[in-house]
């Protein structure tokens, strides 16, 4: 398991939506992103941007056919500051006890 | 860590995350539909078996493989448009899991066919490839829900 950290720039609630689609993911369409979380094009450019800034994504942009294309994965450090995410909510939620475990 | 956030908001942060997990997992698993597609497709290519004229095989075959190409294209098209699944969610558990499935419908459908062409019965590949497509279309759901399992388990942040 992961050491724990608490990571303030992924626990943002629409940037924990889109780092746990990604960490689920090799790489994930943006318009799949933006669709799933219910997000405007400009407010997920803003978000990816913010976490390609902190290392923690990687853009890609291609074309399928003719069509232009941009991809979103999470980088080893991103998934690293997931994980380790993830392990400090699990700390949180052990130590107040079991009642409140997500379903 | 942050000693502001209260348990239970971390508890609803591991319970989005959950969510959105699942939400790439259900995307790239395949839908019910497409195994009794797959089960039609053999009994189609059966009929042409057991028919042995060329104009048979001539249309059973080409039918067969354009139609599971199709088929298996529209059913794996999120996972080539939408998102890939990240490496490691479906492991060795989930490969046996797919192995023996195959297993299972091949073996049974040569079973049936073989046993009913020793007894003489007319069109015995359709027959066996018949039983063997109901058994697709009826445990074709059962293996998705197990490899949905598998990765759902294998996932970041199981407790």
């Amino acid at each position: 398991m992961a050491r724990a950290r608490f990571d303030e720039l992924i626990h943002a609630p629409t940037r924990l939506s889109i780092v746990s689609l990604l960490a689920a993911s090799q790489w994930a369409d943006f318009q799949f992103i933006r669709d799933s979380v219910g997000l405007s094009d400009s407010a997920l450019s803003k978000q990816l941007a913010t976490l390609e800034q902190a290392g923690y994504v990687e853009i890609g942009r291609g074309f399928v056919g003719k069509r232009p294309r941009t991809s979103a994965r999470l980088t080893p450090a991103g998934r690293a500051a997931f994980e380790q995410h993830v392990a400090a909510l699990q700390e949180m939620v052990v130590r107040s006890g079991s009642t409140i475990l997500p379903k | 860590m942050n000693s502001e956030l209260h348990p239970g908001e971390a508890a609803d942060a591991l319970a989005e995350i959950q969510q959105r997990q699942q939400q790439v997992i259900d995307r790239a698993t395949v839908p019910a539909w497409y195994w009794w597609v797959v089960g039609a497709l053999m009994v189609v290519l059966a009929v042409g078996v057991d028919t042995r004229t060329p104009l048979a095989i001539g249309i059973t075959v080409p039918v067969f493989v354009v139609g599971l190409l199709a088929a298996t294209g529209v059913a794996v098209r999120g996972q080539l448009l939408d998102a890939r699944l990240r490496e490691g969610l479906l492991d060795g558990r989930g490969v046996v899991a797919i192995l023996a499935f195959v297993a299972l419908i091949v073996g049974i459908s040569l079973a049936i066919a073989f046993g009913l062409r020793a007894a003489g019965v007319s069109y015995p590949a359709t027959i066996g490839c018949g039983v063997g497509g109901l058994t697709m279309g009826l445990f074709g759901p059962v293996l998705n829900r197990l490899l949905r399992r598998i990765m759902l388990g294998n996932r970041a942040g199981v407790m």
